[in-house]
């Protein structure tokens, strides 16, 4: 059994995970880009090991490097954390081959759920219904899409076959759109995962992005942990997930309906480990499985605090050979959980990403709240890793309390350096649909917006004239004292005496 | 000293009468305004009501950040104000749209060429960077004059990368 675990990622899951580490009792062994020697996981970690230059593919995505490392100062497991190496079935092989522990599922879970088509049609096979799109495997040529573009009918999406985190997709509202739109996908994918080939699927419309958490160990148990809801979206990337979902809420019998299904489809391809299983929710209830993501996901927080279970030690115990402590009629949600991804992009310009140094920040605290980070004042935003700086996590006893905590807590936090999404979160907790919570994977993009209309116009117009207008004052003042200590034609130290004399 | 503030397309006529007072469109307010920790934030007490604002300036106006909401304000004091007046109405100069990198990245693609007429909202060029692949786009209609890089070039921020006339 290790007592040493080498965390294969950066940023806050690489802080996450050490944590849970700690917590139990482990060592923990970081490794880092050049640019990273200073970031948060390298100085918590117990030991440290440079990988080579900023990019990922010299750096975080070097499996062999990592696996060498591990092997030479004798960590026992390797946590991949998500992204980078997380679902790269050939590197959790190579990990088990060296004889070390992949803190994660099987290596044949990891290729049969990431390739797309594979997973649609295994999944479908265990009795657990698929989106309509592309039937079977294989790779398609652009006029073969085409032909079945036709059949499955508009709209609908282009999707990466070896996909994920919105990469590769593209919405197609006729065929004349189509061809330029499969390029840049194929090209987008190829960039991503090194492999172009493309999928369709129907476009489902006003469907809701619901998923479950899965836990299964070595001893064949397989439990979920309830639903999350991650319908706020932009570009195909969650930006704000909660658990429970409001579209199931009270509805226990729905929830274990669904959660079973998806146990189903986990133990279809004999799962292990923490896993993800995602479906697309139509507003009648019926219910698609979309994809399966093997691996820890960014937003398990909110499901560790409706449940009261570490979802990062449990991961731990389980690569340990431990047997789940709980069983399916053990997992309640208590209260509800809110979190907002804060990302280092501007939201008044088009959410480009933004990057700096970060030269302030005030982090909320209080009752009620949990951040995960990897920055700090001090910290450089580089442009080489994704932009998320932080999750902001609350809790309330009900949606209502969570929501008004997580406005709180949103006015409370300052970060200053890079822009952050935060105006953009303060916007969403004020909206009147997302309080009601009618949201779907669309709102954003089609019933949200950052500006402003004539009607409501934000309540301190005259506020903000005047900050701009002392600023810009304290400015020129300052302009014109440097300008007029240069007209002086003598130094200012003699200007100082004559005027000293002047005033005797 | 007498300025006129445009916030969000209304205009506010700021007198700074003293340390602690000044008037907005007349109306005389007691005011105390520090700065945070030598950051780009200002704690302002307007009449006793406390205000955090992040007040950030790009080339032409200042984008202010309060209670969660960005509002967008040009400075003049009247002179400048004078002097803008009786330059409208003359022929206006054409804009020279100078593209520049928003952040450093790598160009994946230009779909525009040189002398191409483009529309206001056309993507020019799409760079990547944080892993995300994002769509410059032209702010209005003109013409593409210089290509100044070429795709799978890497680009500092800020760096002009094409411009439309």
């Amino acid at each position: 059994m290790f007592n040493k675990v080498l965390i294969a990622n950066r940023g806050e899951i690489a802080v996450r995970i050490e944590r849970a580490c700690r917590e139990l009792g482990l060592q923990t062994v970081a490794v880092y880009s050049d640019v990273d020697r200073s970031a948060m996981h390298v100085r918590y970690a117990d030991e440290a090991y440079c990988l080579g230059p900023a990019p990922s593919r010299d750096s975080y995505l070097r499996g062999d490097k990592i696996i060498a490392i591990a092997k030479q100062c004798k960590a026992g497991a390797i946590h991949p954390g998500y992204g980078f190496l997380a679902e790269r079935a050939d590197f959790a092989q190579a990990v088990l081959d060296n004889g070390l522990e992949f803190v994660g599922p099987r290596p044949s879970s990891i290729s049969a759920m990431g390739d797309k088509m594979k997973a649609r049609a295994t999944v479908s096979q265990a009795g657990v219904p698929v989106v309509p799109g592309t039937e079977g495997e294989g790779a398609l040529r652009d006029d073969d899409l085409l032909a079945i573009a036709d059949k499955i009918g508009f709209p609908l999406l282009i999707k990466a076959t070896a996909g994920g985190g919105g990469k590769g997709m593209r919405e197609v509202r006729s065929l004349e759109e189509m061809p330029p739109l499969m390029a840049a996908a194929r090209r987008e994918a190829e960039a991503s995962f090194g492999d172009g080939n493309i999928y369709l699927e129907k476009l489902l419309e006003g469907a809701r992005h619901i998923e479950f958490q899965i836990l299964a160990d070595k001893h064949g148990n397989v439990i979920h942990l309830g639903d999350r809801e991650c319908s706020i979206q932009r570009r195909h990337q969650k930006i704000l997930e909660e658990s429970p979902s409001i579209f199931i809420d009270k509805d226990e019998e729905f929830r274990q309906r669904m959660g079973a299904v998806a146990v189903r489809a986990a133990q279809a391809v004999g799962y292990l480990n923490a896993g993800t299983i995602e479906f697309l929710v139509e507003k009648d209830k019926n219910y698609y499985f979309l994809e399966m993501n093997t691996r820890l996901q960014v937003e398990h927080p909110v499901t560790e605090w409706v449940t009261g279970i570490d979802i990062v030690k449990e991961q731990i115990r389980i690569a340990r050979g431990r047997q789940l402590r709980f069983s399916q009629e053990d997992i309640h949600q208590r209260g509800w959980a809110i979190e907002c991804r804060i990302c280092a992009e501007d939201p008044y310009n088009n959410f480009l990403p933004s990057t700096g140094r970060i030269t302030h920040m005030l982090l909320p605290t209080g009752p009620g709240i949990r951040v995960d980070t990897g920055v700090y004042v001090g910290f450089e935003v580089t442009p080489y890793y994704d932009s998320l700086i932080s999750k902001l996590v609350v809790w309330g006893e009900t949606r209502g309390e969570a929501i008004l905590r997580m406005r709180r807590a949103l006015e409370e936090y300052k970060i200053i350096g890079v822009r952050t999404n935060i105006p953009f979160h303060q916007r969403l907790m004020d909206s009147h649909r997302f309080m009601g919570g009618q949201v779907d994977t669309r709102f954003v993009e089609d019933r949200f917006t950052l500006d402003i209309s004539e009607e409501e116009q934000p309540p301190h117009p005259h506020v903000a004239a005047v900050a701009a207008t002392l600023v810009a004052h304290r400015q020129t003042q300052r302009a014109a004292h440097v300008i007029q200590r240069a007209e002086r034609d003598t130094s200012n130290w003699k200007w100082l005496g004559r005027w000293e004399r002047l005033r005797r | 000293m007498k300025y006129i503030t445009t916030v969000n397309g209304r205009e506010y006529t700021i007198d700074i009468l003293d340390e602690s007072h000044l008037s907005v469109d007349g109306v005389v307010y007691e005011l105390d305004f520090e700065r945070v920790g030598n950051q780009p934030v200002y704690s302002l007490v307007l009449d006793g009501h406390s205000f955090e604002a992040h007040v950030y300036t790009d080339e032409e106006q200042w984008q202010v950040l309060l209670r969660g909401d960005m509002y967008r304000a040009v400075v003049e004091d009247e002179r400048e104000r004078r002097l803008r007046s009786q330059l409208e109405g003359a022929p206006a100069e054409r804009g020279v749209f100078n593209l520049k990198a928003p952040m450093p990245g790598l160009v994946i693609a230009i779909p525009v060429g040189e002398g191409q007429p483009v529309e206001k909202g056309d993507v020019l060029l799409i760079l990547e960077s944080m892993k995300m692949q994002n769509e410059l786009r032209s702010p209005h209609a003109g013409k593409i004059s210089r290509v100044r890089v070429a795709p799978g070039e890497r680009v500092e921020q800020k760096q002009t990368l094409l411009s439309v006339v």
